[in-house]
């Protein structure tokens, strides 16, 4: 009686079985790291309709984050500067320069200036700024350093990991509230002394201010 | 709703790749760069400009898209931030404006909520001197009006638009036209008003043209006691009550707590005295003479069920009892003997207690009953001292002209040009003026309006009226306290106010209401700094000081004995000579929120009915006629329809079963049945209507109607058909003395848990719950108490829930599928006897159960428990498996069968595959833009900003149910941090005011709705929580509710003929549990929780 089925036949479930596992593994870890936030927004730097720079504002002037971001402390949503704010200066300073031709016709016209989002969060969760801001959680944690920054970029991945992490252990993170703003600062320029002294400090902070730093559901989606 | 990011770029044709779009054109650029070794951009790499030309071109290219990694990309959103920034303008931060919502002769003074420059949520105004911060359901559904994409939105003349200007233009001629007659033929019939601007205007216009004639017409007229009480004391008077200072009530089909006007303020007057905290506690009493079951009646001690034409015999029977030396009451209670079936032992008990408590009594007659009960009202708060204690009089202004003389007018064609300001006489005007024909016989008809209804139909001009929210105006509170009216938003669509129009009419050079309201501000605010105190006007939202001083009255007894004598006896009803009976609807008013989405759907407080209206009869009568209306067909509500034939007029409608109404009485609900063309999307289709049967001598009830089935039956749309709560004590209640004897007595009112269960207080440490770990390190324990003597039943929680949490309507379809989506409820049972039962009132919501059945039962942990005691719901997370509802006893959880935000309601069924609307296939609409719905386009436009940006909007597939507000909760916690700043005082509390009030609570009139910290033993909830009639519903199944209840107390007169030894309900508790006041063994639990207070653990 002939065999029905050639040898190698023999191994095809195992090449089955393992090409699955293997395949389904790699898409699992592809998904795992290629649709997380992490990849899918870090990086994001759309371009702009005004090539704003950070960099020579905060860094080289000295503004501070809460010239222009004012609403930052009294509310959820940190605004994007009227461009009354822009003209302040700008009435004078680079008055006739091309890149800023979009602020004096907002100005002119009312038309507002469409500026690209970039940290966005989902709609189903409420961030309030004014909170962090106030109880001494620093712009760098979450923008990174973007007072050095030329155009901003989406240098965080503000995934709920993300915010957990923080809120799992607020300690690690908590500053002098006079420092929120002051984002290449650390306690020490040497690193080791600098963690030491957060965990110590950050401890202090948590317990004297009452730091909750909820983690329920509640405290961010309603 | 999650925004999904479009679908990569593909090519346009199949066969033909390219690499660019500029390829694809074929641009001459493209050309150049495709010819150059280097494109222009890669040699300036490092300049920023250059940087973003070449990423531009680069991110056009279709291979370097990458396979569309940019393409897949979240979609661009973009930043609009202001050119100039307000003043005092944070994005994000609620502003609050003080306004006030004018109702007929009063107001209800309001602080409205406003986000990103547009009106969001109505509250009310603590602050004003005669208002607790209380709304009612109308002032709460309000708000949807001033965003219905129905409502009038341009200037008409002969039904077609015309430009704002010709409008204008053609007011500023008609103003110069009647400036030469001194207008002659000038005629304005508004709606009644406490304004005093408008008040201004019109002595400004009259004095300018003193042949101008002015009419006043509301077809539910509340004045009848003012004008009693004026024809008695010969000057005009207008009486106000004060509740809260009466003992002993009685109301002569007087429904104070629902149908009058100014109920807001009464239901808060009445609960106050209600309240009991102690056994030793004194509580007034309430006895009702209705013939319809009312909010009242249903709240009422002694409830005498009497024909509403028979309430005048009854009434005077009081009186003889009341005032026996007085003569021409006596002859009068002669004329107007008591019908057969009422004891006078009722009468004579009820006369007894109001002589017992002089001076703290009060006699109140309802809007409908004719001149004569009033009268004896005032004759016996006069006798019984209540004068200047429970009843102040004040100066009124002399009644106006009424719509019988414009009748008068029109027939003899004395009016040139009619105008009409608000109302909808069309609709609503008495069936013997044929108001319709009338109307027209005035040469022009002006008329401002809020939709193009059916008095736009007979009109030539039509201008859009602007809503309060929109509008500058001002208004008096019953105590004469000045309020203002206050825009939060500039007219939507160009309305006109009713100040400014009369202002055109007029010719007058200040035309702006703006200025008008201020004229009038500094006429009434006196000497002084008028900006600063114009600030304060508006800051406060009153003028202090300016309420009316009232006045000693005196009633002349010839006077009185004048109008007694011009009463008419109307014969008993009987099977073929029915009394029809025509009464205010709870929701839709006179007709005026017949579009309203809130208020079609909130149920109606008595009979539970949406949208539509039915007519009501008693179980016997509709026996006797032979109708059989608990026809259930696949559990659907089918009743049969019936022709109503008075005086030769003939109506039709579904027919309802009402317990506890009188006998051989139909009550039929004004304000339905508008014409399908002239109502909105939501009205249409929406009941009957009783106006044909109204005529001007009877507008609210009369004798002698014939009823007759059609044969045929329609379905309807109840919430809660099923009123028996079958001997389980989910409302707890006792009489007064029951309570003194036994004040613990709601905590043995339990029943048996489920064997195999342990009792609730048993702690079963095989499995610690896991939020017990999770309290200790919260600093807050949040709870509720409702306090069911207090809770009246009005439902105004219900639609300010709706407000604040973007609650979806879900249409007459769906709630008869019981899938309505009201996050709280008001559960109305009856107890006794089906014809003359017992009313109790329960506000249902989530009880935010410690040992909550649905947390542990959900697949994907959706539901939740925070450390500070909150059952958390989680839309993302949500699945839609539904077994959190199907655990939870109380059934209060919601689901979104369809995604009622974005469907049209009458296309539910339907999915965008097979949907058309506008003439676009749905799913084409939808490819177009993911986010935009199925809904028309104005409504979607509109509906947006109706929404509490601070709420999330659900969708289809989501359960949801009651937060106990928690994004208020957020934002005061977040608030108290914001300002602790680096210090540790970031704990909410009552003492600086801190804890938030959720929006139910906000709402009550009653206060019947307490919420705060109950780990703090100083709070309010707290103390309600430790009073001894303070129990959970459905103890017995151990969840640990967070909502607890204070059981009702009654306050029954002992020597009254239907005084009971105890209430219905535990009349049939006892039945199957046993006697709750005895020593018993059915459902006898261990004493209450230890005091809250000792830890954090909740009661």
């Amino acid at each position: 009686m002939p065999y029905i089925f050639p040898r190698w036949t023999n191994r095809l479930p195992l090449i089955v079985i393992t090409v699955l596992m293997l395949g389904g593994g790699g898409v699992t870890a592809g998904m795992w790291y290629y649709f997380s936030p992490k990849y899918t927004r870090v990086g994001y730097q759309p371009i702009q309709p005004v090539g704003f720079p950070h960099s020579v504002h905060v860094n080289q002037l000295g503004l501070d984050c809460r010239y222009c971001h004012n609403a930052v402390e009294k509310s959820w949503y940190s605004n994007v500067p009227a461009s009354s704010t822009c003209f302040n200066c700008h009435n004078q300073v680079l008055k006739d320069d091309s890149r800023l031709a979009l602020v004096r016709e907002s100005v002119a016209t009312g038309k507002p200036i469409a500026w690209v989002q970039i940290h966005k969060l989902p709609d189903y969760v409420y961030f309030n700024h004014s909170v962090h801001v106030n109880r001494g959680v620093s712009c760098v944690h979450c923008h990174d350093r973007i007072d050095t920054m030329d155009e901003v970029y989406h240098a965080k991945p503000l995934s709920m990991t993300f915010c957990l992490d923080c809120h799992r252990q607020p300690a690690a993170k908590l500053r002098p509230l006079d420092k929120i703003t002051d984002l290449g600062w650390n306690w020490d320029d040497d690193p080791k002394v600098a963690a030491a002294r957060q965990s110590v400090k950050g401890n202090e902070f948590v317990e004297h201010w009452k730091v909750q730093s909820l983690q329920s559901c509640s405290a961010c989606h309603r | 709703m999650k925004t999904i990011p479009p679908p990569c770029p593909e090519p346009e044709s199949g066969l033909k790749y390219w690499r660019s779009l500029d390829q694809l054109a074929d641009t001459p650029e493209f050309r150049q760069w495709v010819e150059r070794e280097f494109p222009a951009g890669a040699s300036e790499f490092a300049d920023p400009v250059s940087r973003r030309h070449f990423v531009k071109i680069m991110s056009a290219s279709f291979l370097l898209a990458g396979f569309g990694l940019t393409g897949c990309r979240r979609p661009e959103e973009k930043i609009l931030p202001f050119a100039r920034m307000p003043e005092n303008y944070a994005h994000g931060v609620p502003q609050f404006y003080a306004t006030a919502m004018p109702t007929r002769g009063s107001a209800i003074p309001l602080v409205v909520k406003s986000h990103e420059g547009r009106p969001t949520k109505i509250e009310g105004n603590p602050e004003h001197p005669d208002s607790n911060g209380a709304t009612n359901a109308h002032a709460q559904a309000s708000l949807l009006d001033l965003y219905d994409p129905d409502r009038a939105q341009r200037f008409t003349k002969g039904g077609n638009g015309v430009a704002s200007e010709a409008a204008l233009d053609f007011l500023a001629a008609v103003a110069k036209q009647f400036a030469a007659t001194a207008g002659e033929g000038l005629c304005f019939l508004m709606e009644q008003s406490s304004s005093p601007s408008r008040e201004r205007l019109q002595s400004l216009l009259s004095q300018k043209w003193p042949k101008s004639r002015w009419f006043v017409y509301e077809p539910v007229d509340f004045t009848a006691a003012r004008a009693a009480a004026s024809a008695i004391a010969g000057h005009p008077i207008s009486p106000y009550v004060k509740l809260e200072s009466a003992s002993v009530i009685l109301s002569l089909d007087c429904d104070f707590l629902g149908d009058e006007e100014d109920s807001c303020r009464l239901i808060r007057g009445f609960a106050s005295g209600r309240r009991i905290a102690k056994p030793a506690g004194t509580m007034s009493r309430l006895y009702a003479v209705e013939g319809l079951m009312t909010l009242t009646g249903a709240n009422a001690d002694h409830r005498l069920r009497a024909p509403t034409s028979a309430v005048i015999s009854i009434a005077s029977a009081i009186a003889a009892q009341v005032a026996p030396g007085n003569n021409d009451l006596k002859s009068f209670a002669q004329k107007f003997p008591l019908p057969g079936g009422v004891k006078p032992d009722w009468v004579v008990g009820c006369a007894k207690d109001l002589l017992a408590n002089k001076g703290a009594s009060l006699v109140l007659a309802g809007y409908r009953q004719p001149p004569a009960v009033h009268v004896i009202a005032h004759l016996l708060n006069a006798e019984l001292g209540n004068k200047g204690k429970t009843i102040l009089y004040r100066e009124a202004p002399p009644p106006p002209a009424s719509l019988s003389d414009l009748k008068q007018a029109l027939d003899a064609n004395q009016v040139d040009t009619l105008v009409i300001l608000g109302g909808n006489p069309v609709y609503n005007a008495p069936a013997d003026f044929d108001w319709e024909k009338t109307q027209r016989k005035a040469k022009t008809v002006i008329r401002l309006g809020y939709y193009e209804d059916e008095t736009f139909t007979r009109s030539d001009w039509h201008l859009p009226l602007a809503h309060y929210l929109e509008s500058w105006g001002d208004a008096r509170t019953s105590d004469g306290t000045l309020v203002p009216v206050q825009p939060l938003i500039a007219p939507l669509f160009g309305g006109l106010t009713e100040l400014e129009v009369l202002a055109r009419l007029g010719g007058l050079e200040a035309a702006k209401p703006y200025d008008i309201v201020r004229e009038t501000f500094r006429a009434i605010a006196g000497a002084g700094d008028f900006e600063e105190k114009w600030k304060k006007f508006l800051h406060d939202g009153f003028l202090a000081g300016s309420a009316a001083n009232p006045v000693e009255v005196q009633f002349i007894p010839e006077r009185a004995a004048a109008v007694l004598a011009a009463a008419v006896a109307l014969p008993g009803p009987t099977t073929d000579s029915l009394e029809v009976v025509f009464h205010r609807d709870y929701r839709v008013d006179d007709g005026r929120y017949i579009n309203n989405g809130w208020l079609q759907e909130l149920p109606d407080p008595i009979t539970k009915m949406t949208w539509e209206n039915v007519i009501l009869m008693s179980i016997q009568t509709a026996k006797s006629l032979g109708l059989d209306v608990r026809n259930r067909e696949n559990n659907r509500l089918t009743v049969p329809r019936v022709k109503i034939q008075l005086a030769g007029r003939l109506i039709e409608g579904p027919v309802w079963i009402q317990p506890g109404q009188a006998e051989n009485t139909l009550a039929l609900a004004l304000g339905y049945g508008h014409k399908p063309t002239q109502t909105g999307r939501v009205g249409r289709n929406s009941g009957y209507d009783a106006g044909p049967l109204r005529v001007s001598s009877a507008p609210y009830f009369a004798v002698g109607a014939k009823l007759s089935p059609t044969g045929e039956t329609q379905l309807l749309s109840c919430t809660q058909d099923h009123w028996a709560m079958e001997g389980r004590p989910i409302i707890r209640e006792a009489n007064l003395e029951q309570y003194r004897q036994h004040p613990d007595f709601a905590s043995r009112m339990e029943l048996e848990p489920p064997p195999g269960t342990v009792s609730p207080d048993q702690q079963f440490t095989l499995y610690p719950n896991p939020f017990d770990k999770l309290k200790e390190k919260a600093i807050h324990q949040w709870g509720m108490s409702i306090d069911l003597n207090a809770c009246v039943g009005c439902s105004a929680c219900m639609v300010a829930c709706q407000s604040e949490n973007n609650i979806p309507i879900v249409g007459k379809e769906q709630v008869r599928n019981n899938r309505e989506m009201h996050w709280i409820r008001i559960d109305r049972y009856y107890a006794g006897e089906v014809a003359d039962p017992q009313v109790v009132n329960q506000p249902m919501l989530c009880q935010h159960c410690e040992k909550a059945p649905c947390e542990s039962v959900c697949p994907v942990n959706a539901t939740v428990h925070d450390e500070e005691g909150l059952n958390v719901m989680v839309y993302n997370r949500c699945v839609g498996t539904r077994y959190c509802s199907n655990n939870c006893p109380y059934k209060v959880r919601r689901f979104n069968y369809f995604d009622y935000n974005k469907r049209p309601l009458d296309q539910l069924y339907k999915s965008p595959l097979f949907n058309r609307m506008d003439g676009e296939w749905g799913l084409t609409k939808w490819l177009k833009d993911v986010d935009k719905g199925s809904k028309a386009e104005d409504e979607w436009e509109l509906m947006k900003l109706v929404r509490n940006p601070d709420v999330t909007v659900r969708m289809r597939g989501v359960m949801e149910k009651c937060t106990y507000c928690v994004q208020r909760l957020e934002q005061a916690k977040i608030a108290k941090k914001v300002k602790a700043r680096d210090s540790g005082d970031i704990r909410l509390t009552e003492k600086d005011g801190t804890i938030p009030k959720t929006a139910c609570q906000q709402a009550c009139p009653a206060e019947a709705i307490v919420f705060g910290d109950v780990s703090d033993p100083d709070s309010h909830v707290s103390k309600l929580k430790a009073q001894d009639r303070n129990y959970k519903v459905l103890n017995f199944l151990a969840t640990k509710p967070r909502t607890t209840y204070l059981a009702r107390v009654r306050n029954p007169n002992p020597v009254m003929p239907d005084a009971l030894e105890m209430p219905q309900s535990t009349k049939e508790y006892s039945a199957k549990n046993g006697d709750p006041f005895e020593g018993h063994e059915a459902g006898h639990e261990a004493p209450a929780d230890p005091a809250p207070g000792a830890g954090k653990g909740a009661k």
